[in-house]
């Protein structure tokens, strides 16, 4: 069975590399532009400098990168290329407070090491010897001395999806388990200019599958011995570096060195903490080792947001909401009894071609009084995760947002969703914009409509919460990227068939 | 100035937030109580001032303001106390290697598992959330009180209770590590010696960090063993700061435990399960372990094959601590009929037999000083029944910690979760384990290692 699965994976990876330029060709609807001029002038745009403020029919030019001015009477310079952006609106560019993007997600799903692309490679190694008790930190998923720069790619087609959507910047981290390597702030053009290397400390709860430490009773215990085992080490080097006679000498050991920014307080943990009992517990190890902190990727937190207002410790909520239940899943839980995907009890009882009959005929009751209960309930749990972000607003806590479980194919609905239960606009824009910049010590350079910040800008057709809204332009670093609209009829005569989807 | 009164105000709100669970205050009118301790009393009040009992006696009166529990013709018992369990829990095995004394169940508390909920339905307010059995030594395990209605797992934990320890002898470690792995233990000598091993390895650690202490103070070269937490957690067992709780089946392997234990120093032990405890019941008795066992379960695996339901009658009369755990979503909820069990296969008393889900698992647990009986000064947990628990006729009313109700039957909502699934359409209401099983509990999140499967 092994073997089988071991040839499916290789014969994947095969068709992954012989085909593999076809996933790495840009969105087709995207049109980049040459170079001829670095100088652009957005004219005759409605501009939303920062989130409540408003410009209209104002002039924004970007030149060599950078914003060189906004506002009503702005000069256009002589050598830009001018763009006429009637009716259109002019934000700052997006900032993914948490992101995957450029890191293609693993081929398979072994879950282990989990270090992007390269996670793959102890696997078609003699794995067997791994002894899972106590594996190497790679196979453990604990690599926190590698930059997650080492596996972006930047064509990879999520890059091209994000900055359609708006996205600019991104604080990027690596996929993988406990602690799959350090963040890096990244702009999203092709160049891929870096803004920041080793920007944050990304931990996470998530075991390493079959090794060690597998559970998240044993990631607790690991990232405290490592934490501890990492101030002695820092001592001891010190001690070292001063009086090295007749002393033992450090291990100067990377994975431990890798803590050393953290200790000092020079760099924060950002900790991926989606479920309100995952935050009680990364609290649980904040409080005892006493870094700083970033709470990350928080889908059920609403629990907690008196704490984190009273502790002030920032928040990057999820974009990824819960989905409605697909209904044939139900009617098939509901017949057997049992939650899907989930085996209980008895192993061993096949189901047989008799009771599948049983079931067959679905009874068509048309009020179930219980049934109708249960599912008022759910939709009433579902309401809180929609407002969550409307909660947090309300308390007056900033909070940036995060993809790094989101489909971009549902960002734009789901902040919408945001929306609608409760969050305000201006907030969901400083959610995009402002919070995020703060948060990751970006404000100088990101964030706002301003003179001398970096030009990255997105342009749409409509105000970008409004459902039609259409994403026209998006600067990032001044490089531009256009927007066609998609064909509202399947043959576009002039245009080459598209392969890759429209999205 | 200003900046720190503002710090300080903000310290005590973060201080309220964060402190002790609620307790509250009730007086129960004119029941029967089954004290454990101190016989029975008839058309009795009992009286819980801020989670403690503060007295027991004939017409008392309410402080002004007191909930009043009439309990006219119902029994008033402490509640049950299940020293085997893993419901409340988010994580059971951490079965990768087999010694693992550094990860901590309490780590992984789960206060909305409706499991726990479950079990105040059948009186039991207290349990021992452990570690599973796939590892010689296991992780250390919390005792919680089921304190439903609360998303914080702090809120379940019964503060002050003292440290315990999986170990696990027998076929479980040998299946995950010597099958599972090709590791040792792959055999009951195997089992032995990881602990022997273990325990050595631990002194040299204290052995080193004492060394290492004296000397810092005089030499500037001095550097620190490095910090194991491993090493940590058995040196507290060593140093009789942890109390063993020892998954086992066969007298052998617990004579051989016993052995172990007075050669390292060890004295805090007690077994679990236990099947054959009634062959050393003596032994047990002189080293003074306890044992938890189940009334009359056995023949699921061939270790456990040779059993009877005397066990638990035998070691009581023999003068070891018993108690009759659940180790299962399912028993949990009636560990009263279980405990009657004990006076049809060896007809103990009804004061013998509820002492082994209540005043036994406590001293099991250390926390006798707290909870077990109904004594004044003690925590005000208890379970109140319609007929004597011993019946079977008997069900629960009201189950009360620390003078709060928490179950209430004729309260009780239809859908009493706390915490609901947005993705999941309809919940199936099954429980996930139950003893007709091919396996105890104690195996949870094994099956993927040993089988490639789902559980």
């Amino acid at each position: 069975m092994k073997y089988h699965l071991l040839l499916i994976a290789m014969l994947f990876s095969a068709v992954a590399t012989t085909f593999g330029q076809f996933g790495q060709t840009p969105a087709p609807a995207e049109i980049v532009t040459s170079p001829v001029t670095r100088t652009i002038a957005l004219k005759n745009a409605n501009i939303i400098p920062s989130p409540g403020q408003m410009i209209e029919k104002g002039i924004v030019v970007i030149k060599d990168g950078l914003i060189l001015a906004v506002g009503k009477d702005v000069k256009i310079p002589i050598d830009a290329k001018v763009i006429d952006a009637d009716s259109m609106y002019v934000y700052a560019g997006f900032i993914d407070g948490m992101s995957h993007v450029g890191i293609p997600a693993p081929q398979n799903n072994q879950g282990q090491g989990g270090f992007g692309a390269q996670a793959q490679r102890p696997q078609t190694q003699a794995q067997p010897q791994i002894d899972r008790g106590n594996p190497p930190n790679e196979a453990a998923g604990i690599l926190p001395e590698r930059s997650v720069e080492t596996v972006i790619k930047m064509d990879d087609k999520s890059v091209a999806d994000m900055r359609k959507l708006g996205f600019t910047a991104a604080h990027i981290v690596p996929r993988g388990n406990m602690l799959p390597g350090k963040g890096a702030i990244v702009l999203l053009n092709e160049k891929s200019p870096y803004l920041r290397k080793d920007a944050s400390f990304f931990s996470q709860l998530q075991g390493s599958g079959r090794m060690y430490p597998s559970t998240v009773i044993a990631v607790m215990s690991k990232y405290r011995e490592l934490y501890k085992q990492a101030e002695q080490a820092k001592t001891h080097e010190a001690m070292f570096a001063k009086n090295p006679k007749g002393m033992e000498r450090p291990n100067y050991s990377p994975t431990l060195q890798a803590f050393y920014p953290v200790i000092d307080k020079k760099q924060t943990v950002f900790f991926n903490a989606e479920d309100v009992l995952s935050i009680y517990r990364v609290f649980t190890l904040q409080k005892d080792l006493g870094f700083s902190m970033v709470l990350a990727n928080v889908k059920q937190g609403w629990e907690h947001a008196d704490a984190i207002k009273t502790k002030g410790i920032p928040v990057i909520l999820s974009l990824d909401l819960p989905e409605e239940p697909k209904t044939s899943e139900n009617a098939q839980a509901n017949a057997s009894g049992r939650t899907p995907g989930r085996l209980v009890a008895d192993r061993n009882e096949q189901p047989n071609a008799e009771d599948a009959k049983k079931e067959e005929p679905k009874e068509k009751v048309a009020n179930d009084p219980e049934k109708e209960k249960l599912e008022a309930r759910r939709k009433e749990e579902m309401k809180k995760y929609l407002a969550q972000a409307g909660v947090f607003e309300s308390k007056g806590i900033e909070f940036g947002l995060a993809t790094t479980d989101a489909d971009s194919k549902n960002i734009h609905a789901n902040l919408r969703k945001m929306i609608e239960n409760g969050l305000t606009e201006k907030a969901a824009l400083a959610a995009l914009t402002t919070t995020p910049a703060k948060m990751l010590g970006l404000s100088d350079v990101l964030g706002t409509i301003e003179q001398g910040k970096i030009g990255n800008l997105v342009v749409t057709s409509k105000p970008y919460f409004d459902e039609k809204a259409k994403v026209k332009y998006v600067f990032v670093d001044g490089q531009m990227f256009e927007y066609e609209d998609e064909p509202a009829a399947p043959a576009n005569r002039g245009r080459r068939p598209t392969g890759g989807g429209t999205n | 100035m200003k900046n720190y009164i503002i710090l300080i105000i903000a310290f005590f709100a973060v201080s309220a937030v964060f402190a002790q669970p609620k307790t509250g205050s009730l007086l129960i009118k004119n029941g029967t109580i089954l004290t454990i301790t101190k016989g029975t009393l008839e058309n009795t009040d009992v009286l819980i001032e801020n989670g403690k009992i503060t007295k027991i006696g004939k017409n008392l009166t309410a402080p002004r303001g007191i909930e009043i529990v009439d309990a006219t013709g119902q029994f008033v018992m402490p509640g049950i106390i299940d020293a085997h369990s893993h419901q409340g829990i988010a994580a059971t095995n951490e079965g990768t290697n087999p010694i693992t004394p550094e990860v901590f169940i309490g780590d992984a508390l789960d206060p909305v598992d409706i499991g726990l909920y479950r079990a105040l339905a059948g009186g039991c307010t207290s349990s021992h959330a452990m570690h599973g059995s796939a590892n010689v030594i296991g992780g250390e395990c919390e005792t919680i009180k089921h304190r439903w209605g609360t998303m914080n797992p702090q809120d379940i934990v019964m503060e002050g209770a003292p440290r315990t320890i999986k170990f696990a002898l027998g076929e479980n470690p040998m299946r995950s590590h010597g099958e599972g792995s090709g590791k040792v233990p792959s055999t009951r000598m195997g089992v032995e010696f990881v602990i022997r091993e273990a325990f050595t390895n631990a002194q040299k650690y204290m052995a080193a960090w004492d060394k290492y202490n004296k000397e810092k103070a005089t030499n500037p070269t001095a550097v620190a063993p490095t910090y194991n937490r491993r090493m940590e957690t058995l040196a507290d067992i060593l140093k009789g700061n942890i109390i063993i709780h020892c998954h086992s089946y066969r007298a052998d392997e617990i004579y051989m435990l016993l052995n172990v234990c007075k050669d390292f120093g060890v004295k805090k032990l007690v077994f679990q399960h236990t099947n054959e405890g009634f062959k050393v019941a003596p032994e047990l008795a002189a080293f003074g372990a306890g044992a938890s066992v189940f009334a009359d379960w056995w023949a699921y695996k061939f270790e456990v094959y040779y059993s009877t339901a005397y066990n638990a009658a035998i070691l009581t009369k023999n003068g070891v601590v018993t108690s009759i755990n659940s180790d299962d979503a399912n028993l949990i909820r009636h560990l009263n009929h279980e405990a009657a069990k004990t006076q049809r296969y060896g007809g103990l008393s009804d004061d013998e037999a509820l002492a082994l889900i209540t005043i036994n698992p406590a001293k099991q647990l250390g926390v006798a000083d707290r909870i077990g009986s109904i004594e004044v000064g003690k925590d005000g947990d208890i379970a109140i029944f319609n007929k004597h628990p011993l019946s079977v006729y008997s069900v629960v009313q009201k189950s009360i910690i620390e003078g709060i109700v928490y179950f209430d039957i004729a309260k009780s909502a239809d859908d009493a979760r706390v915490s609901v699934n947005p993705e999941e359409a309809l919940p199936a209401f099954s429980m996930e384990s139950s003893h007709h099983s091919e396996f105890d509990s104690c195996m949870k999140d094994m099956f993927d290692y040993l089988f490639g499967g789902k559980e």
